[in-house]
C-alpha cells in the first residue's frame, strides 16, 4: 500500500528580518557539539549573513554523489547517510554554496538535516525555534511561500502609509 | 511559529527528577537554560529584577529589532507548558545592594545567599546592566544618559510600566560606534530628535558596521567619525552641547585596530539637548565586591566585575555556574544563548555526578 505523499517542508532565512545575533548559530553549535551547520558571518560590509543548506529540491550534491549517501528524507531535507558515505567531498564541489564539510572523526560529508532528531519527535529544528527576531521561517512548503509573501505585503502597505504624510 | 521556543528539546515536560534549579537573569542566557533544564525534568525557578522576563530583548533592544513579543510569548509557554515560576520584579544580591541601571521597577530583595541555600543549582546570567560613561566635565547634567538607561526608559514607558515619559529630544548626539549607539540614534531620530552619531574612529572600525552605519544615515541619523568627546557644555545644570576633539587614526592598539589620535587643536561643539552615551556597559553579577561577601559565598570576581567561572561554566562555588554576558562583558545574543544553553547541560552533569555521591538535600 503506498503511503500518501508527505508534505515537503522548507526552510527560509528571512534576510530582510535577520539582525545578525548568531542565535540559530549558538543553538545549532550546542545539538552538534560544536559543529554548527549553519554559521552567522561577518561581512566585509559589517552585515552578519547566516549560511546553512538550502535543502535544494535539484540538489547537485545529491546528483553527485557516488554512494547514494547524499540523500533525501520524506520531508524533503537533504541529509547524509553516514554508513554509505566515502568522504570524497564530491558534494561540496558540487554544491554552489560550499555547504558540505568533511567531519573530522567519521571522515563522512556533514551537513545540516534540519535536526532530523527533534523533527521525529514532532519538534522544530533548533535554529527556527530559538530565532529571536522570527527570521526563519520553517514549515510546509506552502505555508512557508505564503509567510513569505505576507511580510512583503506589510512592508509595502508600510511604506505606502509612511508615504501618506 | 511565532514564539521563541526556549523548550526547544521537548513538547512537554518530562517527569520531575525533583531537582530544583534557581536561574538568576532571565535575558537570553538565563532562558536558553531553563529551556534546556526544564526539557531535562528539572524545575526550574527564574528570578529577574524587570516586571517581566527578556532581558535586554525587552527591555532596550528595540521592537523593529526583536519583536519583544516573541520573546514574551516563549517565556508564558515555559510558565504554562513547562510550569517554569517567575519572581519578577525581584532584585538577587550578597552584600550592601548596589544601585545599578534598570532597578526602578524593583520591589523585593532576595539575598544570593538564600537562593544559592535552597535551590539544588544556581545559574547567575545577570548580565550588563551598568554603563560606562568616560568621567568628562559636565557629565552630571541634566539631559546626560547612557544608551542603556535612555532605551530602557522608552522600552518600560512603552510596556507602560511608568507613567513617566522618557526623555524627549530636539538634537540628540549619540557617542559611540556599537549597536547601543545605532539603536540609540535611531529611537532617538524615531521621536522627533535630530540625531548625530559621533564615533572616535572611522565607520570602518565601528562595531555596528558599514552596513548599520549607512542604514540610519538613510534614515535621517548623521554620523560623525572621528571626533572624541571632552566635555558636555551645560548651562544651568542642563546639556546645551558637547564640546569634541577631532581625531586621527594612528598606529593599532592592543585590539589590532587603528588608534584614534588628537589633532592638535581642532575642536568643535554640536549642540545638543540630549547627550546619549554609548560607550559600553560592564558585569553586573549579584554580588558586592566586597572581599568578605564574596569569600563566603566561595565566588570570584574579574577586574572588569564580571563573575569567573572554568570550563564549565562553574564558579568557584560548585553549585553556583555563571553564564552569559555577565562572564564575557557584552556580546550579542548568539553567544549569550550559547553559553546559556552549555552551562544548562554543565549543571545537569554536576548533578548527576552530585547524585552519583550522595542523595541531595536542599539546604
Ligand atoms: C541597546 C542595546 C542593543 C543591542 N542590540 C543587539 C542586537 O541588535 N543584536 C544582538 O545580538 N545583541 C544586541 N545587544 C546585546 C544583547 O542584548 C546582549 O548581548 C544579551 O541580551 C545578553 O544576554 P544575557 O542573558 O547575558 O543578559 P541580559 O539580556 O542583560 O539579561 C540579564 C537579566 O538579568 C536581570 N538582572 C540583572 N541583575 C539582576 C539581579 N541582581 N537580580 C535579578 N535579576 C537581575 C536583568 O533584569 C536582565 O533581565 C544589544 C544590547 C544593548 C544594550
Amino acid at each position: 500500500m503506498a503511503s500518501a505523499p508527505q508534505p515537503k517542508y522548507l526552510r527560509v532565512i528571512d534576510l530582510g528580518a535577520c539582525i545578525g545575533c548568531g542565535a540559530c548559530e549558538a543553538v545549532c553549535d550546542f545539538l552538534h557539539d560544536g559543529r554548527p551547520f549553519i554559521k552567522v558571518y561577518r561581512t566585509s560590509l559589517g552585515l552578519d549573513i547566516p549560511l546553512s543548506c538550502f535543502h535544494c529540491s535539484k540538489a547537485p550534491c545529491v546528483e553527485v554523489c557516488p554512494t547514494g549517501a547524499m540523500t533525501r528524507d520524506q520531508s524533503g531535507a537533504v541529509y547524509v547517510e553516514k554508513s554509505k558515505c566515502i568522504g570524497c567531498l564530491a558534494c561540496l564541489y558540487a554544491c554552489p554554496f560550499s555547504i558540505p564539510e568533511l567531519e573530522p572523526v567519521l571522515k563522512v560529508s556533514s551537513k545540516c538535516d534540519l535536526c532530523k532528531p527533534l523533527r521525529e519527535m514532532g519538534l522544530t529544528p533548533g535554529c527556527v525555534s530559538m530565532c529571536p527576531a522570527g527570521a526563519i521561517l520553517y514549515g510546509e512548503e506552502a505555508l512557508v511561500y505564503e509567510a513569505g509573501k505576507k511580510r512583503i505585503a506589510e512592508s509595502m502597505a508600510k511604506a505606502r502609509f509612511e508615504a501618506l504624510r | 511559529m511565532d514564539f521563541m521556543n526556549f523548550a526547544f528539546l521537548c513538547r512537554s515536560k518530562p517527569a520531575s527528577r525533583n531537582l530544583r534549579v534557581a536561574v538568576i537573569g532571565a535575558g537570553p542566557a538565563g532562558l536558553a537554560a531553563t529551556g534546556y533544564l526544564v526539557c531535562r525534568g528539572f524545575e526550574v525557578d527564574v528570578f529577574d529584577k524587570q516586571p517581566l522576563p527578556g532581558g535586554m530583548t525587552v527591555f532596550a533592544i528595540p521592537p523593529w529589532r526583536i519583536p519583544k513579543q516573541r520573546v514574551l510569548e516563549g517565556v508564558k509557554r515555559l510558565e504554562e507548558v513547562f510550569g517554569v515560576r517567575f519572581y519578577t520584579r525581584t532584585k538577587v544580591f550578597a552584600g550592601e545592594v548596589r544601585h545599578e541601571e534598570g532597578d526602578s521597577l524593583v520591589e523585593k530583595s532576595v539575598p544570593l545567599e538564600q537562593v544559592v541555600n535552597d535551590y539544588h543549582a544556581v545559574l547567575i546570567s545577570t548580565g550588563t546592566w551598568e554603563s560606562k560613561i568616560p568621567r568628562l566635565p559636565g557629565v552630571g547634567s541634566e539631559g546626560v544618559v547612557s544608551a542603556l538607561d535612555y532605551l530602557y526608559r522608552v522600552r518600560v514607558f512603552e510596556l507602560g510600566f511608568t507613567a513617566s515619559p522618557p526623555p524627549r529630544s530636539r538634537r540628540a548626539v549619540v557617542i559611540g560606534g556599537g549597536y547601543s549607539a545605532i539603536d540609540a540614534a535611531e529611537q532617538a531620530s524615531r521621536m522627533g530628535a535630530d540625531a548625530t552619531i559621533v564615533y572616535r574612529r572611522t565607520v570602518r572600525e565601528a562595531p555596528a558596521g558599514v552596513y548599520e552605519v549607512e542604514r540610519v544615515k538613510r534614515e535621517g541619523v548623521d554620523f560623525v567619525e572621528l571626533a572624541s568627546p571632552v566635555e558636555v557644555v551645560a548651562e544651568n545644570g542642563r546639556a546645551k552641547g558637547v564640546r569634541f576633539q577631532r581625531m586621527r587614526l594612528g598606529p593599532p592598539d592592543e585590539s589590532g585596530r587603528p588608534q584614534p589620535v588628537p589633532v592638535e587643536g581642532a575642536d568643535f561643539v554640536l549642540e545638543a539637548d540630549l547627550v546619549i552615551f554609548a560607550t559600553g556597559e560592564a558585569p553586573t553579577p549579584p554580588v558586592s565586591r566586597s572581599e568578605d561577601v564574596l569569600r563566603k559565598l566561595g565566588l570570584s570576581l574579574k577586574k572588569d566585575g564580571s563573575v569567573s567561572v572554568n570550563k564549565i561554566y562553574q564558579t568557584s562555588n560548585p553549585k553556583v555556574f555563571a553564564a552569559g554576558d555577565v562572564v564575557t562583558g557584552p556580546s550579542r545574543v548568539g553567544p549569550a544563548v550559547r553559553s546559556g544553553l552549555y552551562a544548562g547541560r554543565f549543571v545537569e552533569n554536576w548533578l548527576e555526578t552530585q547524585l552519583v555521591k550522595a542523595p541531595l538535600t536542599a539546604r
